[in-house]
């Protein structure tokens, strides 16, 4: 009774504290839609300016036209599995400007062809005779602002339509051949799709500040005393208090979720399980809050030192890039890495797996029962400092 | 020591079980036994031993800085004593279940509400705390609500209510859960003239069924509410009594104060020794340019006090005349001026 008289106190709370409730609700979406104009609404199409010195040549047997052109036209036609094109190329007649849009970052990459382009690749022909014979290669150049992360992406895939092209005329063999799989349902995604689950972790780890500081508003008013006195627990206490966080998290995801449904984004694996995961999620998010919440007198004190806590949750999960791990040690055939015992890490991978792979349940058992057992250690340790420092007679 | 008694007095809501057992020692509401608490070098409360009856109002009477919350909070088991032991009804409060500290109702001195809830929610919030019904503290809450002019205001956030309207819904937290013994922190404190008479008579009311210790500064509120009064000072104990008993301490009868001028505090010095010579009935003291002279019939002596005055060559001022205080009392006891 206790348990729910705090619970509904603070479903109450919340209810008035619109703005409070508002700014958790849409932090995250506010994310996803950021995300999704990054990436032109699916994936990221890299600009790439073409400087073309190259003049037609004709040869026995070949359609009249420039290799310069050609290559525009595959640079063109690279385009992501849902048809979107990965580049943008745009044709330019001067160095020095392409160099200024580089240096701005208003292009990616720069692609020069050489003068004698489309003679070169004809005279490389197997049916025109032996490379010995064909003369020196065309010297074609990639230029690029190699801090630009963005440039290895758009000259790798521009290179690759140079290849292609070059392969298809000169007919020449290659002694490898390159095939790849992608893994679940990794082809059809589009860059956007793949930030999402990271996205929806971030939804739920917004909570932090909202679950420390209405709890440390208890302390800060001296409210929590008049509840000392009374038969309350801390169980009853924090127990309320978490449950109602806990909701609010879960509303988080959900409202994340449907924000990217609403811009394209669709689950490969069941929903409930990324659900699942989000809610035990918020149960650790809520945890880090009360450990918060045991170092602070004050709501702002709660807020300043819960950034701390929130940029470790946030970046060295993978939530918002990826990272390399840091393997500590080997258990039951698995390497166990710094930032696993974060919770927020399990959590990404098992909705990587489940939204990206279209995995189920029994696929991303390990990842669940990691995060359920973080959460629940990250939750118990909480409670018991909070009640250490400020449930107990002083 | 003290054993459980257990016939079982009902639950002031009525509910058969919910009863707390009695201890032995019944008659005596709370008791604090050689109670210490020390912050750094600051030794706040000295070993604090006091009683305080069942149905009685016991005022615990001090200046700021005295101890008196300190003690009180160590009393109703919010702090820890670093030394000694407190007993509601019998029982330790200190390592005692919470039953034992839900017997209390504490008013803190500062308004202690959560402003994003109505005034009807949080007295029902509060008496679920406690294990009240929910019909039954809805109606309680209903009651003291409009005991205390809330009525209207039952629906409104806490937030919104005036300074005076939140220290009545702060004093009727208190209550709501209906204990036998209720802490009052200075509960005139900050109170608006309309508010302060109605917690006032709210309080003489309650007295008839409840324990009631409150703390104040305040000698006039205290002589006028309380049975008997402890006044505390740097931590420590110094009396026990009724207001009439520690009044007649300080001096039997009237007290006339004398302004006077004309003189320093030499010349002061040596007048007060001349009225004191003159009527050695009386007890005659000087402070601050003001001889105070207390005594039976002390409106008689003014005369002379006026004529030992003028002879030593002072010239008297305003003359005031009063009964007999517990500043008085305590300025007797202290040798200093309660806000000193």
């Amino acid at each position: 009774m206790r348990f729910l008289g705090v619970l509904r106190k603070n479903l109450w709370e919340l209810r008035r504290d619109a703005w409070g409730l508002v700014l958790t609700l849409v932090t995250a979406p506010f994310f996803v839609i950021l995300y999704w104009l990054m990436t032109s609404g699916g994936s990221t199409t890299y600009d790439v300016l073409v400087l073309n010195h190259d003049a037609a040549a004709q040869v026995a047997g070949v359609a009249a036209g420039t290799g310069g052109d050609a290559v525009l036209s595959a640079m063109k036609a690279v385009t992501y599995p849902d048809g979107q094109p990965m580049l943008k190329v745009t044709l330019v007649l001067d160095r020095a400007a392409a160099d200024v849009k580089l240096k701005n970052r208003d292009a990616d990459a720069l692609i020069i062809i050489p003068q004698g382009f489309t003679r070169t690749v004809l005279a490389w022909r197997r049916e025109a005779g032996s490379p010995a014979t064909a003369g020196p290669p065309a010297a074609v150049t990639i230029a690029g602002d190699l801090t630009n992360p963005q440039y290895a992406v758009a000259a790798v895939v521009a290179t690759t339509a140079l290849d292609g092209y070059v392969r298809s005329v000169t007919g020449q063999v290659y002694p490898i051949d390159v095939v790849e799989v992608p893994l679940g349902a990794s082809r059809a995604r589009t860059e956007f799709e793949i930030y999402v689950p990271g996205l929806l972790i971030i939804a739920a780890t917004m909570l932090i500040f909202k679950a420390a500081m209405s709890v440390t508003r208890e302390v800060e008013a001296g409210t929590l005393r008049r509840l000392r006195l009374t038969r309350m627990t801390a169980l009853d206490f924090l127990g309320g208090v978490s449950a109602v966080q806990v909701l609010v998290g879960v509303a988080s995801v959900l409202t994340t979720f449907l924000t990217a449904w609403a811009l394209g984004f669709r689950s490969q694996g069941p929903l409930w399980v990324a659900i699942a995961v989000g809610a035990v999620t918020s149960l650790a998010v809520v945890g880090v809050g009360l450990l918060i919440a045991c170092f602070s007198r004050t709501t702002n004190e709660a807020f300043i030192i819960g950034n701390f806590p929130l940029i470790l949750l946030m970046f060295f999960s993978g939530a918002v890039f990826p990272l390399p791990r840091v393997p500590l040690f080997t258990a039951g055939g698995r390497v166990i890495g710094l930032y696993d015992f974060l919770p927020t890490t399990p959590a990404v991978d098992a909705l990587n797996k489940v939204l990206t792979m279209g995995a189920g349940l029994r696929d991303v058992a390990y990842e669940l029962s990691a995060l359920l057992i973080l959460s629940l250690l990250y939750f118990a340790a909480g409670v018991f400092l909070f009640k250490r420092r400020h449930l107990r007679t002083g | 020591m003290y054993r459980f008694l257990l016939p079982r007095r009902p639950a002031p809501w009525g509910r058969e079980g919910d009863a707390l057992p009695l201890a032995q020692g019944a008659g005596i509401a709370l008791r604090a036994d050689r109670l210490s608490k020390r912050y750094g070098d600051l030794l706040a409360v000295n070993e604090l031993t006091l009683e305080v009856n069942e149905g009685e109002v016991f005022g615990l009477l001090g200046p700021n800085g005295a101890g008196k919350t300190t003690a009180i909070n160590m009393m109703c088991g919010l702090l820890r004593p670093d030394g000694g032991q407190a007993y509601i009804h019998g029982l330790p409060v200190h390592g005692a279940a919470a039953d034992v500290r839900a017997r209390v109702g504490v008013c803190p001195q500062d308004i202690v509400l959560w402003g994003t809830l109505t005034c009807l929610e949080q007295l029902e919030f509060v008496a679920a705390m406690y294990d009240v019904p929910r019909d039954a503290a809805r109606r309680r809450a209903l009651v003291l609500l409009e005991t205390m002019g809330l009525g209207e205001k039952r629906g409104k956030l806490a937030r919104t209510l005036s300074g005076g309207l939140q220290r009545r819904l702060n004093f009727i937290m208190a209550l709501v859960h209906d204990p036998g013994i209720v802490v009052l922190d200075e509960p005139e404190a900050g109170l608006d003239p309309q508010s302060r008479v109605m917690i006032r008579e709210y309080i003489k009311s309650l007295s008839r069924s409840k324990t009631i210790i409150l703390t104040t500064h305040n000698m006039d509120e205290a002589d006028r509410v309380a049975d008997r009064v402890a006044i505390i000072d740097h931590g420590s104990l110094l009396v026990v009594d009724t207001p009439e008993q520690l009044k007649r301490q300080a001096g039997e009868g009237d007290v006339l104060e004398v302004e006077a001028s004309g003189g320093g505090p030499a010349l002061l010095e040596r007048a007060t020794a001349s009225v004191a010579q003159a009527m050695p009935q009386a007890s005659v003291a000087a402070s601050g340019g003001t001889i105070t002279v207390r005594a039976r019939g002390a409106v008689e002596l003014l005369p002379v006090v006026v004529k030992v005055l003028r002879d030593a060559g002072l010239r008297p001022g305003e003359v005031r005349l009063r009964e007999n205080t517990l500043e008085d009392a305590f300025i007797a006891l202290t040798g200093r001026r309660l806000r000193e």
